[in-house]
């Protein structure tokens, strides 16, 4: 896994070139998973390092909001410490950390119904505070995406922004592959209408 | 439409997937995982102590406390009027009903339960439920602070867990006294 611009900090001194980045990372990876597996927390916070910022990102994409996108990275990477005696390998670490990070989206939301709604009222107050790292076009995109319901907004995003399948998501959300592919029809009807009313609203100001 | 879906499926691959938290979530995380392997931080010493000092003091009610009530049967009756046990409050986590069911039904079996022990053993048991009840009192206040730290909730819930067992333990050793003591009876 190849660190981002945020992460440098952390990754002084690391091969230059890309392959041997991946390589060098790769290794390293697997040797900061076992000294993790033994209970080395220095060795975890590297690994939180590398992957914080997928984590995040997934958890924002899937809350819309950046305060509980926190709370449940710091939750995954807690249950992440917990369960890593059980990765075994079967999965890239991302992968299994992002299905780590989606159950505790889940969870989050499951807890208190109350809470649920707070998150869903959060999303639909701000759905025009588009996220500083999308620009241009894609911002009406993510407020857009911040709207839609939780079902279709997760599958969307599994899906679509981080190209997993059907089967995978499926498996992710604990639903059904159909239900999948129905919450997806959903959001890609749901968007395409809030995009074209963007668009209608935005069509007088284009105008000389 | 298919237009449309392109677009939108094409738009979303270029978001970001990516992308830096506004904070740094590590101290939060370290100190959830340091309390299951380390000791708490200094901060959290009063509550921790105060814990410890309620285990310890149960141990050695516990050791005693069948003794003492077999030795003073006729002790006379004061119930304590310092035990009073409200309802569980956990940050915004829900205990459980089960939960609140036992501890409800347990607190208002003590006050009984305390009345078929001696003056001394009822003492010693009160002292270490007041020693849980000041942890979980110290221990709520922090979460008020913080609410969103882990090590504490798990702290709290610990407590709670205590205090359940030392008045679960209480009933089930008055139980076990008056059950001998109706044995011989019925011998005599």
């Amino acid at each position: 896994m190849l660190l981002t611009a945020e992460s440098t900090d952390y990754s002084a001194g690391m091969a230059t070139a890309p392959d041997a980045d991946i390589r060098a990372d790769a290794a390293d990876e697997a040797s900061l998973i076992e000294r993790s597996k033994a209970s080395d927390p220095k060795a975890f916070e590297l690994l939180y390092r590398q992957h914080v910022d997928k984590v995040y990102g997934l958890c924002l994409r899937m809350t819309g909001n950046p305060g509980e996108a926190e709370d449940c990275a710091q939750e995954a990477f807690i249950q992440a410490w917990r369960q890593l005696a059980k990765f075994r390998g079967d999965s890239a670490f991302s992968t299994w950390l992002h299905r780590i990070a989606v159950n505790a989206v889940l969870g989050r939301m499951r807890k208190s119904k109350r809470e649920q709604e707070r998150i869903q009222v959060v999303a639909e107050r701000s759905p025009h505070q588009p996220l500083a790292v999308d620009s241009g076009e894609l911002r009406d995109l993510t407020a857009a995406v911040n709207r839609l319901p939780a079902g279709a907004r997760h599958v969307f995003v599994l899906n679509a922004v981080y190209g997993y399948s059907h089967e995978e998501a499926g498996r992710m959300l604990g639903i059904a592959v159909g239900t999948s592919k129905a919450q997806l029809h959903r959001a890609r009807r749901m968007l395409s209408e809030a995009l074209a009313e963007q668009d209608a609203e935005n069509a007088p100001d284009r105008d000389p | 439409m298919n237009e449309r879906k392109d677009s939108i499926e094409e738009r979303a691959a270029k978001l970001a997937t990516e992308i830096a938290p506004p904070r740094d979530l590590w101290p939060g995380i370290e100190a959830a995982i340091s309390a299951e392997e380390q000791p708490a931080p200094r901060r959290y010493f009063m509550p921790l102590l105060a814990q410890a000092a309620a285990v310890v003091l149960l141990v050695g009610a516990s050791s005693g406390l069948t003794y003492l009530t077999m030795k003073d049967r006729q002790a006379p009756i004061v119930v304590s009027p310092d035990l009073v046990f409200e309802r569980v409050s956990f940050a915004r986590y829900d205990l459980g009903p089960g939960f609140q069911d036992a501890r409800d039904r347990l607190s208002s079996q003590l006050a009984q339960e305390l009345m078929r022990l001696s003056p001394e053993a009822r003492g010693e048991v009160e002292e270490n439920l007041a020693a849980i009840r000041t942890a979980i009192v110290e221990i709520n206040a922090a979460l008020e602070a913080e609410p969103d730290n882990a090590l504490l909730q798990e702290l709290l819930l610990r407590t709670y867990r205590e205090e359940l067992t030392v008045m679960h333990r209480v009933g089930g050793l008055t139980q076990n006294v008056m059950t001998r003591n109706n044995g011989q009876r019925n011998d005599i």
